[in-house]
């Protein structure tokens, strides 16, 4: 589903994200992105998205190579992509069914068939009896399932999420781990950046160490320091 | 495609009232440039229709003495066609001035109303080819015995022509100016409305929404703004020029003033398009680039 091969990404400012980066990620699977702030989790995620070009190296998700890739044709690489940040970025004028049925209003997707979609992944979510409400008036781990709940509506390939549980409490991040196992079962690729060691340790997933953007380690039912 | 068009629409609302003032603050500057720009068009236009009357009587009239006989006349008429630069003599009687002063004055028959008899001389017109005849003709028109006075133009008429040509030369640059200045502030607020969106727009691009149609909402929104405004400005502009038409029309009454609603039209037409346009090509100059990297 995601190869790298010897990608590197080097700021104008010549701080190096990524130093040969090599990655595969087969469809399905449930990974984890770990290491200390800093340490290029972000970028790598935005390759996958194409937030972003390697300076060197070739990116290929799900069979195109993203340098290739025209920028006209780039919204319709993001249509399988879901993401997911730490900051939500929510849009607060409109209500939590509003916030996620937007993603599916952009692409053009029948009313009937929106609320149906929403409606399902509100319940997914246990959102649904809040889906008036302003996002403002969630708690931050109803909030992330609110951003998680937007990013997979469409049933995307691929699910990146980006410190997800970064500012919540160890069972509400659970919650959200849970979640996150449930969208990955579905099908859809999971990959979590993350430094919660407690989570990564817990959750007995792929783990792949990035350091300096290098990539320190990749096990299976890793943990978050070897 | 039309649930994506009310989308746009939607949005482009939302944007509009999201930054309310802002929005306001435009389209008064955009309904302030355009009734300038309105203003310069309906002074170019009576330019241009007092220029067609004044360049269309190139005109010396010499009014005739009362007692001249009907075969003095004749040959008076024939030797002033004979002068250099004359293109057309045209004898005008007493009673035919009478008539044409009574047509003039229709809606102002209380000035007549005061006179027994006609008061007016019978008269040639002489319609010369170009201003610099207008003074030697009218000197040998004057060693005639039978003639009064002759009156022309001559050097104000070509002065005003060179002034009004001025004005209307001014005025077109004025308005190439203001409707960059308003193509700007449009260029800008959109700015600041795109600016204010950016997590909507972030939103959009990363779930895949194309760039047009995240430009769509903003290029509507300049489109609203630019055609409330015009239509506003105007009604506005239409309104005071026939106000004060009515007032001008009054005081001085031989002034030719446009007042043809045909032509009027044209100017509203001319100015609901140019604020659209502005409004349409101010927001896409603001839009040229969405980028989908960095978010």
């Amino acid at each position: 589903m995601i190869r790298m091969f010897h990608v590197f990404k080097i700021f104008p400012n010549k701080i190096h994200a990524l130093w040969d980066v090599n990655i595969h990620i087969k469809k399905g699977e449930f990974v984890f992105l770990v290491g200390p702030t800093g340490a290029g989790k972000t970028t790598f995620l935005k390759l996958v998205y194409r937030g972003t070009l390697p300076s060197k190296g070739q990116v290929i998700v799900d069979g195109v190579n993203l340098s290739r890739l025209k920028p006209t044709l780039i919204p319709y690489l993001r249509r399988e992509i879901g993401v997911v940040f730490q900051d939500f970025k929510l849009l607060y004028d409109r209500n939590v069914f509003e916030n996620v049925a937007f993603s599916l209003r952009v692409v053009g997707t029948k009313n009937s068939t929106i609320k149906q979609e929403v409606n399902d992944i509100l319940n997914l979510m246990g959102l649904s009896n809040k889906k008036n409400a302003n996002p403002h008036l969630l708690s931050g781990g109803e909030q992330q399932k609110l951003c998680i709940a937007r990013a997979v509506v469409s049933h995307p390939l691929i699910l990146l999420t980006d410190e997800p549980t970064g500012n919540l409490d160890p069972e509400t991040s659970w919650e959200i781990m849970k979640l996150l196992f449930k969208i990955n079962i579905r099908g859809t690729t999971v990959i979590v950046a993350s430094h919660d060691k407690l989570m990564v340790d817990r959750a007995q997933k792929r783990v792949i160490r990035i350091e300096q953007g290098e990539i320190m380690s990749d096990t299976q039912k890793g943990f978050y320091k070897k | 495609m039309l649930r994506n068009i009310l989308f746009y629409i939607k949005e482009a609302f939302l944007s509009t009232k999201k930054n309310g003032i802002m929005s306001l603050a435009t389209m008064i500057s955009l309904t302030a440039a355009l009734i300038i720009v309105g203003m310069f068009l309906l002074i170019s236009f009576n330019i241009n229709l007092f220029m067609d009357n004044i360049e269309s009587e190139l005109l010396a009239i010499a009014y005739l003495k009362d007692n001249l006989s009907e075969e003095e006349i004749k040959q008076l008429v024939q030797d002033t066609t004979e002068l250099e630069g004359v293109k057309e003599v045209k004898y005008i009687s007493k009673e035919d001035a009478f008539q044409k002063l009574k047509e003039d004055l229709t809606e102002h028959e209380e000035i007549l109303a005061g006179i027994p008899e006609n008061p007016l001389p019978s008269s040639i017109e002489i319609l010369v080819t170009e201003t610099t005849y207008l003074q030697e003709i009218a000197f040998q028109l004057n060693q005639y015995g039978g003639i009064e006075e002759v009156n022309y133009g001559g050097q104000l008429t070509e002065k005003l022509i060179a002034l009004f040509d001025f004005i209307r030369k001014t005025g077109l640059a004025m308005i190439f100016i203001l409707v960059f200045i308003a193509t700007l502030i449009m260029f800008s607020v959109i700015k600041i409305s795109v600016h204010s969106r950016q997590q909507e727009i972030e939103i959009m691009s990363l779930v895949g929404a194309t760039s047009w149609f995240i430009r769509w909402p903003f290029i509507i929104e300049g489109f609203l703004k630019g055609f409330l405004s015009s239509i506003l400005s105007a009604f506005i502009l239409i309104r005071t020029y026939f106000y004060y038409l009515d007032k001008i029309k009054i005081i001085l009454p031989f002034i030719p003033i446009l007042s043809d609603h045909v032509v009027l039209f044209k100017i509203t037409l001319i100015i609901v398009l140019l604020g659209t346009l502005i409004g349409i090509f101010g927001s896409m100059f603001s839009l040229r680039k969405i980028s989908y990297e960095e978010i």
